[in-house]
């Protein structure tokens, strides 16, 4: 009892400071808090396919480039709406990725893994070749946002939080149902499970499908904030190696895991860029090499000691004893 | 213009070959799909750019040297890096390559600056054959010939040296290797810098006819799939076929196609292959 209302209490906290934050820092650390939500959705999405159900998906950026690029097509081309575009933008990626699971999610491991990088490299040389709808390799420009500079600082934030906070939710609840419980089974023992009478196929289909869609909206909504994208930041390897990153950092298969991670990771990443913009990505690699050797299971199953421990044992570990405990 | 390009593919295909040998040795013996295997290559190629511009030395005399000091680097990364997570899933691997990957570039770029890099060579205009129909370069000969004995080599210290079986036999059964007193950990080390090795050597001998820049080791790593998945993993006649015939789609495609569609193609037929025949085109999976 007492334990819930310490956790309500938190929650509360963060919701005010998250609400109130960009309303009193300046613009740039509204779009450094934005951005860092937008990994965090992308690591969390790619936590439910990765995570929970075993599949390492390294090419998901795929999702991510279709989403930005229904975005950009359906709005320039065909002068959409925004909110009707960002729907289609999930829709197709979800339709992508029930295709793609069909022929893919026959492979295991390490062929899986390749076969959606060569999946992903392949959609990106159509967007390339087909230069009339996509603009090909010189990129697409999206409409802005009307409105003031503030305004759209202020509008993509929330937008970036309401879908983290679904996510999260999404994410929170597959530890207690049953879609969550065969995805488990699937990493577990995938033979066993479909001897268990769980139809592998069709929940391996779902779960990347929702990885997908998560996926594709962040993309979506991407296009719209930058308002203007090219193949080759969003269909970009590095951004799936930071995703896998942010997830064994904060911990494989755990709800908060991937959001913590984000947090850690580009907070860190953000730091040494501005201040050693030619060693970033030597010390990227160095910070990925050292994360994944000392705490491969992730920093909320690390067994802390003293306050911080406290904190986590008592804030962030809650939810995910189940995982903890499966893990073993 | 197509029987040039052919003899011109299937000359570079020796060194795509070497690639895939290396690539697929780890890759079959330990299950890590080592993503900076590119990077070695270019390491290879700029220690043999650094010997040709400070002392003269041809790069392909540096060879041996080359392939010493990847064996001695891959060795220990190998030895206490990767082996405390060589047994986690493929996510872990995937990501602590990539890391490394990202890492040895951006050293490079401080080390040799990101110009275009390559050699000129006194008897680079020399031909060893030259008719009407086609011309054979001396060097293209001379690499093609340097890649196949070292692929010779390899096949070599596979079958017939202790460590080359103890590698087999690792890969076969890695209980069954350990119970038999293989000490694997060193046998892993050995793997990965016999990779290493090949790959800086591939890379000393593309510098003569290619330019280097830091960003290769990441371009050239695609192809390193492909040809290890068309060849099937750890054979190294499976590596010839696979570097052979990504070779000669490149060179004969170059004349039928432009480049983003080589391009396309190549990824889509990757996938294909990998969906419908895992075990590569020749049909055997492992050694």
């Amino acid at each position: 009892m007492k334990r819930k209302s310490l956790t309500l209490c938190v929650l509360a906290l963060l919701a005010v400071i998250t609400i109130s934050l960009p309303f009193l820092v300046s613009g740039f650390w509204v779009r450094q808090f934005t951005e860092i939500f937008m990994y965090a959705i992308l690591a969390s999405a790619l936590n439910i396919i990765a995570g929970y159900t075993g599949y390492t998906a390294f090419g998901n950026m795929v999702f991510f480039g279709m989403g930005a690029y229904t975005v950009a097509i359906l709005m320039t081309k065909a002068n959409f709406p925004f909110a009707v575009a960002f729907v289609c933008a999930g829709g197709i990626s979800v339709i992508a990725a029930v295709l793609l699971g069909m022929l893919l999610l026959r492979l295991k491991g390490q062929y899986f893994a390749l076969g959606t990088t060569g999946a992903m490299l392949a959609v990106r040389q159509i967007v390339d070749i087909w230069s009339d709808l996509t603009g090909g390799t010189q990129g697409i420009s999206v409409p802005r946002l009307p409105g003031t500079p503030y305004f759209a600082n202020a509008f993509f934030y929330f937008f970036m939080l309401a879908l983290l906070v679904v996510t999260v939710l999404f994410v929170s609840r597959l530890h207690k149902n049953r879609l969550g419980y065969a995805f488990k089974a699937i990493r577990a023992n995938e033979e066993a499970a479909n001897v268990m009478g769980i139809n592998t196929t069709k929940y391996k289909i779902i779960a990347w499908s929702l990885s997908a869609f998560f996926t594709g909206l962040t993309g979506a909504v991407y296009a719209y904030w930058f308002s203007y994208i090219e193949s080759k930041t969003v269909f970009d390897v590095l951004w799936v190696t930071n995703m896998f990153v942010m997830i064994i950092v904060g911990g494989m298969g755990t709800v908060l895991g991937p959001v913590v991670g984000a947090f850690l990771l580009q907070t860190v990443s953000r730091y040494f860029w501005s201040r050693y913009m030619t060693l970033h990505l030597g010390i990227l690699g160095t910070i990925i090499i050292f994360a994944v050797l000392c705490i491969p299971n992730g920093i909320l199953r690390v067994r802390w000691k003293g306050i911080t421990g406290f904190l986590f044992e008592k804030f962030l570990a809650v939810k995910n004893a189940g995982a903890e405990k499966e893990n073993r | 213009m197509i029987i040039q390009a052919a003899i011109n593919g299937i000359f570079f295909g020796a060194v795509y070959a070497m690639i895939g040998i290396g690539f697929s040795l780890v890759w079959g013996v330990m299950g890590i799909v080592n993503l900076a295997h590119g990077s070695f290559i270019m390491i290879g190629a700029y220690i043999s750019f650094t010997l040709f511009a400070a002392y003269g030395l041809d790069p392909f005399a540096s060879i041996p040297l080359v392939m010493i000091i990847l064996f001695a680097l891959a060795y220990c990364i190998q030895r206490f890096l990767i082996n405390k997570v060589v047994r986690g899933p493929s996510f872990i691997t995937l990501t602590f390559t990539f890391g490394l990957q990202i890492l040895i570039a951006n050293l490079c770029l401080l080390v040799w600056r990101a110009d275009y890099r390559s050699v000129k060579l006194s008897y680079s205009s020399a031909q060893l054959v030259e008719s009407g129909v086609i011309t054979i370069p001396l060097v293209r000969f001379g690499i093609f010939a340097a890649a196949i004995l070292l692929t010779i080599l390899f096949y070599l210290f596979m079958r017939k040296t202790r460590t080359g079986i103890a590698i087999n036999a690792t890969a076969l059964n890695y209980e069954g290797a350990r119970t038999v007193g293989v000490d694997v950990n060193n046998i892993y080390a050995i793997t990965f810098a016999v990779s290493a090795a090949l790959a800086g050597a591939a890379g000393a001998l593309m510098l003569p006819i290619t330019s280097m820049n830091p960003f290769f080791g990441g371009d050239i790593i695609n192809k390193a799939f492909v040809i290890s998945v068309l060849g099937g993993l750890g054979s190294t006649v499976g590596a010839l076929v696979g570097g052979m015939t990504l070779s000669l789609a490149e060179t004969l495609g170059t004349v039928f196609l432009p480049s983003a569609a080589q391009e396309l193609i190549g990824f889509v037929f990757f996938v294909a292959v990998l969906v419908f025949r895992p075990q590569g085109l020749l049909g055997k999976r492992f050694y």
